[in-house]
């Protein structure tokens, strides 16, 4: 009886059915809340349902008309299936960095390294390339075929955890500088990773200690310069539908599961007591420490989380492409998915969505698209297309002195932009202003002994004291508190 | 770890346990010296802070108070001394120097604490700041919070209904949803205090609680306080300027001078106490 009434009490209810009727809940008041999105955040949902409907319809639009209109009537920059899977690829990474960079507030410039993890990972794990051995487990090869294939949908788990093992690695070291720091480390890692995999193809070597003994003659262990390929397509057990760089639109999808996968699970972050630790620590680390956050942990925990998210990006990127080399992760891809992150809007997941889904389609559509008219019109002139960094680099500086907080900003993030050039400036001055009242105080102490204990100042003894002894030890860390 | 006897201790009959709290003391430091390079600012403090006691810590600027304060919290490790709190052991000795709890591992164990200078988390919301307090408690792993577990929902929501409890405790109820920094100051000031009691503390540190605060608000604060120890218990260590507040509410009164104590006890003795005269006006004033 009393088991009964607590459960009438308790709308959560426990474990798995729990959570299934939590999520039947959340399914079933969508319209509600969509109404509601609707009402109070008007342009951005009406914006984004645009931007949902076209991207779910756009491939059978695509197939219907648009292509056809484009080859015959006028050439119109529109993006194709491999443009429109790599926005969701882009999305992906976008939304892992912004967990990053957004939420937690620490640069990382170095994020290819974590796509390059993820790329390997399914190159390794399906694909001829382990030829000494045959796994074959639930693949789209015959059994017996020479290498390791494992299905895709196991690969991205381990994509997942081997993207996030190694962001902990790189994070435990290296999530107690801060700033700058930490921004020239990952840097660092995200040059290290790529030239790995390019140089790890003839490895020699001899180790023994004791009775072990292990010799190696020119181990090809990546690849090398040529990569790895091909790597098995993602493919739905039990059916023929595969999903490779040649099946038309069906990748678009596969993408877009992924893709929604990855927005909730972040959604989701932002809004429990991890985003809100995130939140606190952007805002003011120290204080966040003293108010029991495990800073480190909770640093580390963005690091990771965001590290699998480019993980399952660059599982998804190697097996729709069919084959991986090292020349696709390199530093100008980190940039990449960091200026859209930025112009979406730092720390708005719908921002970052918009800013990789506008900036893959400008990089990989609309540039060549002008390129090829430019040349059509005037064959001497320079292809606007190999200019895109210069592009995007006068894109970025525009947003930074127009709207430094992106296009679909996060209201936070947008008022601490606001704050920091102003506080910086009222810092400064505040300061000045706080020295030269110290001092004044100090002056009129000593010159008035009579001042009874009711409002005590500093002493006038200590006044030089503190003047000549304190001042340089006084660290930064104490002057804050 | 030899704990020497001090004079004037509050509980001077409570045996000394060397490791376990007594009942009476919540905090026992002893012996603690913070050194700066050649600067000594706090040099061999031994203090005790009685349970349920309100204790203040005053002196001149540069006295080593807030040092002091640092070390409790864990956020500066002393060079030498011992403190424990409730038992526990903040400051251990390690074979290559001391070594502190982490701020967070001491605000686990109780301690809670207000800044001189308010650090509110200034754009997020009333709410979600004393929410973020409770995080220590808060058993939710991350997988709980992406998948949004029964079990992380049904503390999120006690979680929820806490802070707000909290937040009318300090009549801020109605602004639960408004930015931390487009409060009022007297607002942030106690929000600061409703933040640091969702850590659910034994020991509340106030930094200057009434700094900058007109005679009323001060008078608010100062009832404030009180009530707090009456209704919740706890025991209340404040840094304080306004000798109004400080002699009003304080059951003992510590007075550091150049990093040391100079004077202990009641807040009539320490008032009389010609060490602290000197201290705060000089020589000359102690004399006449």
């Amino acid at each position: 009886m009393t088991t009964l009434v607590v459960k009438d009490q308790d709308p959560y209810g426990h474990g798995i059915g729990g959570w299934l009727s939590h999520v039947g809940a959340v399914i079933g008041a969508l319209p509600g809340t969509y109404r509601r999105e609707l009402t109070i955040h008007r342009r951005r949902t009406v914006l984004l349902t645009v931007l949902v409907i076209l991207l779910v319809t756009y491939p059978i639009l695509n197939k219907l008309f648009l292509a056809e209109f484009s080859r015959t009537t006028f050439p119109l920059p529109l993006p194709d299936d491999t443009v429109v899977t790599f926005m969701m690829i882009f999305g992906i990474m976008a939304i892992g960095l912004n967990i990053v960079a957004g939420f937690a507030g620490l640069l990382d410039l170095g994020y290819v390294a974590f796509y390059a993890l993820g790329a390997y990972t399914a190159a390794f794990l399906a694909s001829p390339h382990w030829d000494s051995v045959s796994i074959v487990f639930l693949a789209n090869v015959a059994p017996g075929f020479p290498g390791i294939h494992l299905p895709f949908w196991i690969i991205v788990p381990i994509a997942i955890l081997v993207a996030g093992t190694f962001g902990a690695l790189l994070g435990a070291p290296t999530l107690r500088l801060r700033g700058d720091y930490l921004a020239i480390v990952t840097l660092g890692f995200g040059e290290i990773v790529p030239v790995v995999f390019r140089n790890l193809a003839d490895v020699t070597f001899n180790f023994s200690l004791g009775p072990i003994s292990i010799n190696a003659q020119h181990l090809n262990l990546t690849g090398g310069s040529l990569g790895i390929n091909p790597i098995d397509a993602p493919y739905l057990p039990f059916t023929n539908l595969v999903f490779n760089a040649s099946s038309g639109y069906a990748p678009v999808y596969l993408g877009m599961f992924l893709l929604v996968i990855a927005i909730l699970f972040a959604r989701n972050l932002e809004r429990s007591r991890i985003g809100r630790a995130w939140m606190a620590i952007r805002e003011d680390e120290l204080a966040a420490e003293m108010m029991g956050v495990n800073t480190i942990r909770t640093k580390l925990l963005a690091f990771a989380l965001g590290a699998s998210f480019a993980g399952v990006a660059g599982s998804l990127q190697a097996s729709y492409l069919g084959a991986t080399t090292s020349d696709f992760f390199t530093f100008s891809t980190s940039i990449l998915v960091l200026i859209m992150v930025i112009l979406g809007g730092i720390g708005n997941i719908w921002g970052v969505l918009l800013g990789a889904i506008a900036l893959t389609y400008v990089d990989k559509t609309f540039l060549p698209y002008i390129g090829q008219q430019v040349q059509q019109i005037a064959p001497s002139f320079p292809n606007p297309a190999q200019f895109n960094f210069l592009l995007f680099g006068l894109i970025l500086v525009a947003m930074m002195r127009f709207r430094p907080e992106g296009f679909l900003p996060n209201r936070q993030r947008a008022a601490e932009l606001a704050a920091h050039t102003q506080a910086d400036v009222e810092a400064k001055v505040d300061e000045i202003v706080a020295v030269d009242a110290e001092a004044e105080v100090e002056a009129s102490i000593a010159e008035d002994p009579g001042i009874g204990l009711d409002n005590l100042g500093p002493p006038p003894g200590q006044a030089e004291a503190s003047g000549d002894a304190r001042a340089p030890e006084t660290t930064d860390e104490e002057r804050e508190l | 770890m030899s704990l020497s006897e001090s004079g004037g201790q509050p509980v001077a009959n409570a045996p000394l346990a060397p490791s376990s709290g007594d009942a009476g003391v919540l905090v026992r430091a002893r012996g603690v010296t913070k050194r700066f390079g050649g600067l000594v600012a706090v040099n061999s403090v031994d203090f005790d802070i009685p349970r349920g006691s309100i204790v203040s810590l005053i002196g001149p600027n540069g006295a080593g108070k807030t040092t002091f304060f640092n070390m409790i919290t864990g956020f500066y490790t002393p060079t030498s001394g011992s403190i424990e709190f409730d038992g526990h052991p903040i400051v251990m000795k390690r074979r290559n120097g001391m070594k502190s709890l982490r701020p967070h591992e001491v605000a686990a164990l109780g301690i809670g604490r207000t800044f001189q200078n308010i650090r509110l988390f200034g754009t997020m919301t009333a709410l979600d700041n004393v929410r973020l307090g409770a995080n220590v408690h808060l058993k939710s792993h991350w997988w709980d919070a992406a998948l949004r577990t029964p079990g992380m929902l049904r503390e999120e929501a006690e979680n929820r209904e806490a802070s707000m409890d909290l937040l009318r405790l300090v009549n801020l109820e109605d602004r639960a949803h408004a930015w931390a920094r487009s409060l009022p100051y007297g607002d942030q000031r106690r929000l600061e205090i409703a933040r640091a009691l969702a850590t659910r503390p034994k020991l509340l540190l106030l930094d200057e609680p009434t700094a900058g605060m007109n005679a009323s608000e001060t008078r608010d604060m100062t009832s404030f306080i009180r009530k707090l120890r009456a209704e919740l218990g706890l025991t209340v260590l404040l840094i304080e300027h306004d000798m109004r507040v400080v002699m009003g509410i304080s059951d003992r009164v510590t007075v550091l001078d150049y990093g040391e104590v100079i004077a202990e006890g009641t807040p009539v003795d320490v008032r009389r106490n010609p060490k602290v005269i000197e201290a705060y006006l000089g020589r000359g004033a102690a004399d006449t």
